[in-house]
């Protein structure tokens, strides 16, 4: 069996587990990351992208605000290609209580989040497609996070650090010598081969997964699921966050991201064991388009793209209560002192905008254990790609002759390391998905530097197959890059092919009316019809 | 405007129509909103190519008589076997008459290969997809080449080379893949958004650069029985070329279809266009018909939009408007319509039932099924349940039918469209 020896081994690739590995690699600290499926796919990939100013949380929980607020700031220096410094506004609606408008604008002062009132003319000249009804308005430091891309860009600052990153395995047994937990067996899920990593100290950050980590070390704890579904639409009909000023509940919010808005959220308690099948259900479609369009009217004139849901990771760590009331504080626990199990720290509960923090006190508690007495730099350090200030203009100069869209997305998506991706060679900058304008160089790049295993973790670097056809017409081409860049071979492209276009599926189902079952049938009539992608055996299997 | 039958779609069932009418010296009118399915199809012709289970039906016209047209429903059932085999017939003397030849094999289907390398079985197909030569080559053993175009993104020959090394049909045969440079294309090739199917068919079509093609053919495919080449042998100068290409190599020249656009398709569209012109059609392009009025079972006259408030009038029409995606059909939240006439359209209330859970599920999508009700003669029921006796319904927008499983868009197509000629003809000689 294949053994590697390390300091520190995380489970879990999301963003407080690559945010984590991060911080270890910068103390010099010697790590491992093991993700049973990619790089952000869980809940870290699956939320609505918004870069919190707090002013959410302010009136509730003054915690998560001021952590928020905090966050913000940094996460706008250190992971400026990942950010978009959007600015958002709260709303209040003719039929929502106007007093809590006061109340946030009071929260947020105590809580430190620069907020101010706004006309309503001046919000509408800010935002047209906003609701002209709207009562009033509040400016908040609001912006847009791109998950994938930040989770990425830990990723390649810690190998590019000495980490080592091991996507599509799965943790089968934790290695326990006595008490004391050792080390992981894993099963590479591409290769077909067990292996094991032996270190010093296991991190659980495997969000609402971790209680299953949790289970393997032996140890008990509870987490308390709770479904977020949102709706994409096809395009951006907003460019700053519009939130409705009021007790946060169902359908509050609307991101810009990238090239699409995007409605959030419900709140739906599940059970764990429904974790691996959640589905969006009918009423929360209504319910985000209904309420969405109070925000914005374009809404419903607008195509829905896809519809989406992720679990929240709270820890149940007091009685029964409703999903949304529970804290989103950050629980992290040694289970050497709470269970008298060595060698094994979990950490949940957070949210997006506090991994860094969340990945600081583990790393931090880590570092104490292993007597390692570097501090935390990652506030200080810029992700790759966010090295220096984008200079748009200048950048851009550098690739005259290719077209400004391509270098303006490629710089949009990678930030400095655009270097690395765009050359004036005419089969680099050839464009392989006309929605997101993604080269082939830029494919060749994610493939070659960024753990790419197939399309699903292509698209999640690169934006591929995410804008108006869903892949249509680039899922094709991009398998047929695997195969020219060797990250495949053909057998496996097929299939990869054949099970992106199944993950697109999942998210168009539930919203297939319109435009989308138009797009649908186009697809299908492709795929199907015409190239009889369906008849491909899976791997495996025999002749035709 | 009055005209004896007025066309609502000109895809392959539209066309199909408005040439039998117009050959038959009818005053004939298509108005299409844009390109047809064709421009997105594989360019040959099914007739019926599966079976429920998948399995692949060897006699097409065989199993529609013995098997499909006991069901009533079914469009072909409304047809009739004799007037599937004349529509088949005369759709294919229609394309020959513009130059184009299709093929078949005899009664039997042949099959064509995917993008994918996939085979599929088809009924009538050009020559660089299915002749004699291509048929007698496939008894021997020997070598196949699957070339691609330098930067062409479009088609990738090894995804398609290890299918076919996979399947028994090919077990004799070596299958190697190459790429040809064309640097005389290079300039093309500058802007990523130049550099598809159409943009080198053209290429094609001027002949120029033909003996440098071949040169690289020959070399790069080195003793090839069968050279695969990604379909774009010209569009307008296909027949020619074609045999140009093949004698300059000496190789079978065989193509397979693309990403969309697919030239194959873009042949058919462009010869039954040709002919329907030549015939004297009206091909009225870029207008979309807004809605007619229906009054004691009979369409009256239809508006457009760009004819406003005009009254387009007609002894007969046809509503060949295609599925979902040409617009025939439009789906909302929880219901499914028909959008120029309200028609009843038959399809399941709840949105939940209108597809399956995997994408690419063995049963296919029920919304591919979906279209509008019509009684045996093709004529539609109306919002008040009365039926429209001088309006036809033809092609994808029928129901009942799902054309990616059984393989048979292509002939139901042809098969309605030219049923529904033949009434209206019957009718205006009456």
């Amino acid at each position: 069996m294949n053994y590697i020896e390390t300091q520190a081994i995380i489970i879990g690739g999301g963003a407080t587990g690559t945010g984590t590995l991060r911080d270890l690699t910068l103390r010099g600290i010697d790590s491992v990351l093991i993700e049973k499926n990619d790089i952000a796919s869980g809940t870290t990939g699956r939320n609505h992208g918004l870069l919190h100013s707090g002013a959410r949380y302010a009136v509730k929980d003054l915690e998560s605000a001021t952590e928020c607020i905090a966050e913000n700031m940094i996460l706008k220096k250190i992971a400026r290609h990942c950010v978009e410094d959007t600015g958002g506004l709260f709303v209040t609606l003719p039929e929502d209580d106007p007093s809590y408008h006061g109340k946030l604008l009071e929260s947020c002062k105590f809580a430190g989040i620069p907020a101010h009132e706004l006309s309503t003319k001046e919000a509408l000249d800010l935002e047209p497609n906003l609701n002209p009804n709207i009562l009033s308005a509040i400016r908040v430091p609001d912006g847009t996070i791109d998950p994938f891309r930040l989770a990425s860009a830990n990723i390649l600052d810690s190998t590019e650090r000495g980490g080592k990153v091991f996507t599509h395995c799965d943790v089968i047994s934790l290695i326990k010598e006595g008490d004391a937990v050792q080390g992981v067996r894993c099963y590479d899920r591409v290769k077909g081969m067990e292996f094991e990593v032996r270190g010093d100290i296991v991190v659980n950050a495997a969000g609402v997964w971790g209680q299953h980590i949790c289970a393997l070390a032996g140890v008990e704890l509870k987490m308390f699921p709770s479904k977020g579904s949102m709706v994409i639409i096809d395009y951006r009909i907003n460019n700053i966050v519009v939130n409705r000023c009021r007790v946060p509940s169902d359908g509050d919010i609307i991101v810009p991201g990238d090239t699409v808005s995007i409605i959030g959220t419900t709140s739906k308690k599940i059970e764990y064991n429904e974790i691996e099948r959640l589905i969006v259900d009918d009423d929360e479609i209504e319910v985000l388009l209904a309420d969405g369009e109070k925000l914005i009217p374009n809404v419903s004139k607008t195509r829905v793209l896809r519809a989406y849901c992720g679990v929240r990771p709270l820890v149940d760590i007091s009685g029964d209560i409703k999903g949304r009331d529970i804290s989103r504080g950050i629980v992290l626990v040694d289970h050497e002192e709470r269970d008298s199990t060595g060698g094994f720290i979990t950490i949940a509960g957070g949210k997006l905008m506090t991994y860094r923090l969340m990945a600081q006190m583990t790393a931090n508690l880590v570092a104490k254990k292993l007597k390692v007495k570097k501090k935390c730099t990652t506030h200080k350090h810029p992700l790759p790609g966010s090295e220096k200030k984008i200079q748009p203009m200048k950048q851009i100069k550098k690739f005259t002759g290719i077209s400004s869209s391509v270098t303006g997305s490629t710089l949009y998506r990678h930030g400095q390391r655009v270097h690395n991706i765009l050359t004036k060679d005419r089969k680099n900058y050839g464009l392989i998905c006309e929605c997101e304008m993604v080269t082939a160089g830029e494919i060749e790049y994610a493939l070659k530097k960024l753990n790419v295993k197939d399309i699903v973790d292509l698209r999640r670097r690169t934006r591929i197959g995410m804008g108006p056809c869903q892949g249509e017409l680039c899922s094709y081409r991009a398998a047929g890059l695997f195969v020219e860049f060797e990250a495949a071979g053909a057998a496996d492209s097929n299939i990869m092919l054949k099970d992106f276009l199944e993950e697109r599926w999942k998210g168009i189902k539930p919203i297939l009316w319109g435009d989308a079952l138009r797009e649908t049938e186009f697809t299908y009539w492709i795929y199907q019809g015409l190239f009889g992608l369906g008849d491909i055996p899976p791997k495996g299997e025999g002749k035709q | 405007m009055n005209y004896d039958c007025l066309i609502i779609g000109g895809g392959i069932s539209g066309l199909t129509c408005g040439i039998k009418c117009v050959s038959e010296g009818l005053r004939c009118g298509i108005i299409s909103s844009g390109m047809s399915a064709l421009h997105f199809s594989s360019g040959s012709i099914d007739l019926y190519g599966y079976h429920t289970d998948r399995k692949i039906v060897y006699q097409p016209l065989d199993y529609i008589e013995r098997l499909i047209i006991p069901n009533e429903l079914h469009p072909y059932s409304k047809c009739g076997i004799d007037t599937i085999r004349e529509a088949v017939s005369f759709f294919s003397d229609t394309v020959e008459k513009e130059g184009l030849e299709l093929y078949h094999n005899n009664d039997y289907n042949h099959f064509h290969v995917s993008t994918m390398g996939t085979v599929k079985p088809t009924y009538l197909s050009q020559r660089s997809v299915f002749n004699d030569k291509i048929k007698e080559g496939f008894k021997a053993r020997s070598k196949i080449a699957i070339l691609n175009f330098s930067g062409f993104r479009d088609f990738y020959p090894e995804l398609a080379a290890e299918n076919l090394r996979k399947n028994s049909l090919f077990s004799l045969f070596d299958i190697i893949t190459g790429e040809i440079e064309l640097p005389m294309f290079r300039r093309t090739e500058k802007n990523p958004h130049e550099f598809r199917s159409m943009d080198i068919a053209r290429i094609f079509d001027s002949e120029k650069y033909l003996p440098k093609i071949a040169d690289q053919i020959v070399n790069i495919a080195e003793g090839a029985l069968f050279v695969g080449l990604p379909a774009f042998i010209g569009i307008n100068n296909f027949t020619r070329i074609y045999h140009r290409l093949s004698e300059l190599t000496g190789m079978l020249i065989y193509e397979i279809p693309t990403l969309p656009p697919s030239i194959l398709g873009m042949r058919i569209d462009n010869a039954l266009k040709s002919r329907f012109a030549a015939l004297g059609g009206e091909f009225i392009a870029g207008d979309t018909v807004s809605g007619g009025e229906i009054t004691n079972g009979s369409l009256d006259h239809i508006h457009t939009e760009n004819h406003g408030s005009t009254r387009l009038r007609s002894k007969f029409f046809v509503l060949s408007s295609g599925s979902f995606f040409s617009r025939g059909l439009v789906s909302e939240f929880n219901i499914i319509r028909e959008p120029v006439f309200n028609l009843k359209v038959h399809a399941e209330q709840d949105r939940r039932e209108w597809y399956s859970q995997s994408f690419f599920q063995q049963e296919s999508h029920p919304f591919l099924e979906y279209g509008v009700e019509t009684n045996n003669t093709l004529n539609p029921v109306d919002a008040e349940g009365g039926t429209v006796g001088n309006l036809f319904c033809t092609g994808a927008i029928l129901p009942h039918y799902n054309p990616i499983r059984e393989g048979c868009g292509g002939g139901v197509s042809i098969s309605t469209g030219y049923y529904a000629a033949k009434k209206i003809i019957e009718g205006c000689r009456a």
